[in-house]
C-alpha cells in the first residue's frame, strides 16, 4: 500500500542525512540548521503517510514488520529532532537522519501490497499502547547508539591528541554525550519494561496467558536483560564513558539483529501473521 | 589644500611597555584630551585617540599632514608630560591611504600582538565613541571608522582569524571544555606551583570551577598560593587521596621520574569508578607517565601536546590573516575612491532617479487633461518637462563634478546635494522596495553605507 506522502518523506530524510554529513565534512556551519529542517519536513510528510494508513486500518498502522519499522523511523526522527534542537546535539544528526532514511527505505521495500486487516481479537485499546511504548523504547536505543558512536569518535580524537574539531561549531563535551547516552538508555529501558508488561496484560486478556515464549517475546526479554545489565554496570562498577558507549553499540547491534532476524524469519504474532 | 587622514602612534612592535604605559590614556581622560588637542592645534579638523595596552594612536584629519603629525607629536608629549625625544623614535607617522589601511588593519586585529584577538574592535569602537563625545568627529573620521568596523566584521565572518586557542593555558582550558560539560561542579588539583600552572589554574578559576586543591613541595608557598587563588592547601606527602576526587590535575612539580606509578594510578582510577580525569602535564621532566593516557577515561596532555594545539591554531590564523589582508585592500580601495570624491556615481544615480520620479508624479497628477490632448501635443508637453528636468539635472551634476572634485569637500557637496534632492529616497532603496525588502534589510550593508 503506497501513499503519496512516502516518497517526499524519504527524499527529505535522505537529503537531511546528506546535508548533515556534507556540512560536517566541508565544515559548513549553517548546514546543520538546514539538515534539521529537512528532517522535520520529512517527519511531517511521514506523519501524513502514517495517518493515511492509520485511517485505512482503523487503528495504529503497525500490523506488520514493515509498518512497525516505518513507525520506528518516524518516532526516531521526532525524538532525534528534540535532541538536536533542545540539547544542541547536531553532532548526532548525520547518524539519526541516515538511520531514519534507511529504516523507512527498508520498510518501503519490504512493505507488502494490499490492505492488512487486523483480526477482531487484536482490535484493542492495548494495541496502540503496547506498540507505541515498545517502538518508542526502541527509538531511544537508536538515539543512544548514535550518541555512543559520536562519543567514540570524539574520545578517540582526544586520546590521539587531535582535539578541537571544526572551529565553526560547538561540539558537545564527552561528559554531555555520556550523560545523554545514560538518560536515553534509562528512558528506553523504562519504555521497554512497560511495553513488556502491557503486552503481557493484553496477551492474558486475549489468549488467557501472559507469556507464550514466542521469538519476539524471548528476544525482547533477552534485550531487556542486556540493557538492565548495561545500566547496572554503570551504577555499580561505574562503567561509563568509552566502555558504556561501546557496550551500548554492541547491545544495539544485537537488538537490530533480533528485530530484523526474528521478524523476517519467524514472524509469529508480532510479525503480522495472526494465527 | 585637501583634507586627508593621518595617524601618529606607537605600538607593541615599536615601543616597550615602559614607554607605552607612560603615554597611555585612561578611558575617561580621552574626551577631555581631545578637546584640549583641538584647542591647541588649529591645523587639525578631526581627531580621535586610540589607547590600549598595546598601542597609543592619534587618528586625525588635516589639510597639512606634515604639520599635523608634528603638532600631534608635540601635543602628546606635552599632554602626557613625557619628553618627545623619549619616544619620538618609536612613532609611526602615516598619512592618506597608509593611515586608512592602518586603521582598518588595527580594527580587524591584523596588527595585534595576537592576530585575531577579539578585544581590539571594541577598543576601536570606544575610541570612536570618545571622539564623538568630544565632538571631534567629522565626516571623514565618521566614514573611516565605520568603514573600519564593517571591514572587521566582514573579516570575522569571512575568515577563521579569531578561531582556536592561542596560549598553552587557554588550550588546556579549551580541552577541559571538550571533556567536561561544565567546569562549575569540578575539582581542580594543582601539583607544584609553576608559573604556567598558576596561570592555567587562574583561567579555570575565572570560568568558575567549584574547588581548587593545591599541593607543592614548599608548604608555605602552597598556602600563599592557595590563599591568592582561593583554594585548599594540601601537604605534598599527602596529596594522593585527593586524586580520587580531582577532575583536572595540573602537574608542574620538579621531578626526575613520574610522581605516581602507573599501577598505583590504575588503582586510583578504579576507585574513582572510571570518572573521567584530565591530566595536564606542564612539568619538564614530565610529571605523569605517558602510558596513563591509554587508561580508561583518562586524558593526558603534556606540554608538547598543548604546544601542538596552539601551534596549529597560530598557523591557521596566519593563513587566515592573508585572506583578511586581501579584504582590507579591497575595502581600502572603495574607501579611497570615496575619499577622493570620485565616487559620485551612486549619488548621481540617486539624484537622477529622484528627479525623474518627481516628473513622473507630476505627469501622473495631470493625467486627466493630458489624455484629452492630441497625441502630438501630448508629446510636446512631455518633451517640455523632460527638457526641464534634464537641464536641471545637468546643472547639478556639472556643479558636483567641478566643485572640489577629488577632495572630501567634493564628497561633502555630494552628500548635501543628495540630502536636499533625494531626502530618504535613493535609487538603491527604491530597487529594494520594489523587491519587497525595505532598506536596511541587511545590517552589514547598512553599516557599510554609513
Amino acid at each position: 500500500m503506497e501513499t503519496l506522502w512516502l516518497a517526499p518523506a524519504l527524499v527529505c530524510y535522505a537529503l537531511s542525512a546528506a546535508i548533515f554529513i556534507v556540512g560536517r565534512v566541508a565544515r559548513i556551519s549553517r548546514a546543520s540548521g538546514w539538515a534539521t529542517l529537512m528532517l522535520g519536513a520529512g517527519a511531517v510528510f511521514h506523519a501524513f503517510d502514517l495517518a493515511t494508513r492509520g485511517l485505512q486500518a482503523g487503528n495504529i498502522p503497525v500490523t506488520n514488520f514493515a509498518q512497525a519499522l516505518s513507525f520506528l523511523a518516524w518516532l526516531t526522527a521526532l525524538a532525534g529532532m528534540i535532541l538536536i534542537v533542545r540539547l544542541q546535539m547536531a553532532a548526532i544528526g548525520g547518524y539519526i537522519a541516515a538511520a531514519v532514511a534507511l529504516a523507512l527505505g527498508a520498510s518501503t521495500i519490504i512493505m507488502k501490497g494490499g490492505r492488512i486487516v487486523l483480526p477482531a481479537t487484536l482490535q484493542s485499546v492495548w494495541l496502540p499502547i503496547h506498540v507505541t511504548l515498545a517502538i518508542l523504547g526502541y527509538s531511544m536505543f537508536v538515539l543512544a547508539a548514535s550518541v555512543s558512536l559520536v562519543y567514540l569518535a570524539y574520545e578517540s580524537r582526544l586520546k590521539a591528541k587531535r582535539p578541537l574539531g571544526p572551529p565553526s561549531e560547538r561540539l558537545p563535551s564527552l561528559e554531555k554525550l555520556d550523560r545523554i547516552n545514560y538518560s536515553l538508555l534509562g528512558w528506553g529501558f523504562a519504555l521497554l519494561s512497560l511495553a513488556i508488561v502491557t503486552g503481557a496484560i493484553w496477551a492474558d486478556a486475549t489468549w488467557g496467558h501472559f507469556w507464550s515464549w514466542e521469538p519476539v517475546e524471548s528476544w525482547s526479554l533477552a534485550i531487556w536483560i542486556l540493557y538492565a545489565g548495561l545500566l547496572e554496570s554503570r551504577l555499580t562498577v561505574g562503567w561509563r564513558g568509552r566502555r558504556a558507549a561501546a557496550l551500548t553499540i554492541v547491545v544495539f547491534v544485537v537488538l537490530v539483529g533480533s528485530f530484523v532476524g526474528v521478524s523476517l524469519i519467524y514472524p509469529g504474532k508480532h510479525g503480522g501473521s495472526f494465527g | 589644500m585637501e583634507q586627508t587622514l593621518f595617524i601618529l602612534g606607537l605600538n607593541h612592535r615599536t615601543a616597550a611597555v615602559a614607554v607605552r604605559e607612560r603615554l597611555a590614556y585612561a578611558d575617561n581622560d580621552i574626551a577631555p584630551a581631545l578637546v584640549r588637542f583641538r584647542e591647541h592645534t588649529p591645523s587639525i579638523t578631526e581627531a580621535a585617540i586610540l589607547s590600549t595596552c598595546n598601542r597609543v594612536e592619534i587618528i586625525g584629519v588635516a589639510a597639512d599632514c606634515e604639520r599635523a603629525l608634528a603638532d600631534a607629536a608635540e601635543f602628546i608629549a606635552a599632554d602626557r608630560a613625557v619628553a618627545l625625544e623619549a619616544f619620538s623614535g618609536a612613532l609611526y607617522r602615516l598619512s592618506g591611504r597608509e593611515a586608512a589601511r592602518h586603521l582598518f588593519r588595527v580594527g580587524a586585529s591584523l596588527d595585534s600582538m595576537m592576530v585575531g584577538e577579539p578585544q581590539i574592535l571594541g577598543q576601536v569602537k570606544l575610541a570612536y565613541a570618545n571622539a564623538a563625545e568630544a565632538g571631534t568627529v567629522g565626516l571623514v573620521l565618521h566614514r573611516a571608522f565605520h568603514k573600519g568596523f564593517s571591514v572587521a566584521k566582514r573579516i570575522r565572518k569571512a575568515t577563521l582569524i579569531g578561531h582556536g586557542t592561542v596560549s598553552v593555558s587557554a588550550a588546556a582550558v579549551a580541552l577541559a571544555g571538550q571533556i567536561f560539560d561544565s567546569l562549575k561542579d569540578k575539582t581542580v588539583m594543582l601539583m607544584g606551583a609553576g608559573k604556567m600552572a598558576e596561570l592555567t589554574a587562574r583561567q579555570l578559576r575565572a570560568i568558575g570551577i567549584e574547588s581548587l586543591i593545591i599541593t607543592s613541595r614548599t608548604f608555605d608557598h602552597t598556602v600563599a598560593l592557595a590563599r591568592a587563588l582561593g583554594g585548599t592547601a594540601v601537604p605534598f606527602d599527602n596529596y594522593k587521596p585527593y586524586l580520587k576526587i580531582a577532575d583536572v590535575v595540573i602537574g608542574s612539580v620538579a621531578v626526575t621520574r613520574p610522581v605516581i606509578a602507573l599501577d598505583e594510578f590504575e588503582t586510583i582510577i578504579k576507585e574513582r569508578r572510571y570518572k573521567p580525569i584530565f591530566l595536564i602535564d606542564l612539568g619538564v621532566p614530565r610529571n605523569f607517565d605517558e602510558r596513563m593516557n591509554s587508561l580508561e577515561n583518562v586524558y593526558l596532555y603534556d606540554i608538547d601536546d598543548l604546544a601542538q594545539v596552539v601551534h596549529k591554531t597560530r598557523a591557521e590564523r596566519e593563513r587566515e590573516a592573508a585572506k583578511a589582508e586581501a579584504i582590507v585592500e579591497l575595502e581600502l580601495e572603495a574607501f579611497w575612491r570615496w575619499m577622493n570624491g570620485l565616487d559620485l556615481v551612486p549619488t548621481i544615480k540617486d539624484i537622477r532617479y529622484s528627479i525623474d520620479r518627481l516628473r513622473d508624479l507630476e505627469m501622473g497628477r495631470h493625467r486627466g487633461w493630458l489624455s484629452a490632448l492630441e497625441p502630438a501635443e501630448r508629446e510636446r508637453v512631455e518633451g517640455l518637462t523632460r527638457g526641464l528636468t534634464n537641464k536641471l539635472l545637468h546643472r547639478i551634476l556639472q556643479g558636483l563634478r567641478t566643485s572640489g572634485a577629488n577632495t572630501p569637500e567634493g564628497a561633502y557637496a555630494a552628500e548635501v546635494a543628495r540630502k536636499l534632492l533625494c531626502g530618504e529616497i535613493s535609487a538603491a532603496s527604491a530597487d529594494l522596495e520594489a523587491l519587497g525588502e525595505g532598506p536596511g534589510a541587511d545590517d552589514d550593508q547598512e553599516e557599510d553605507e554609513f
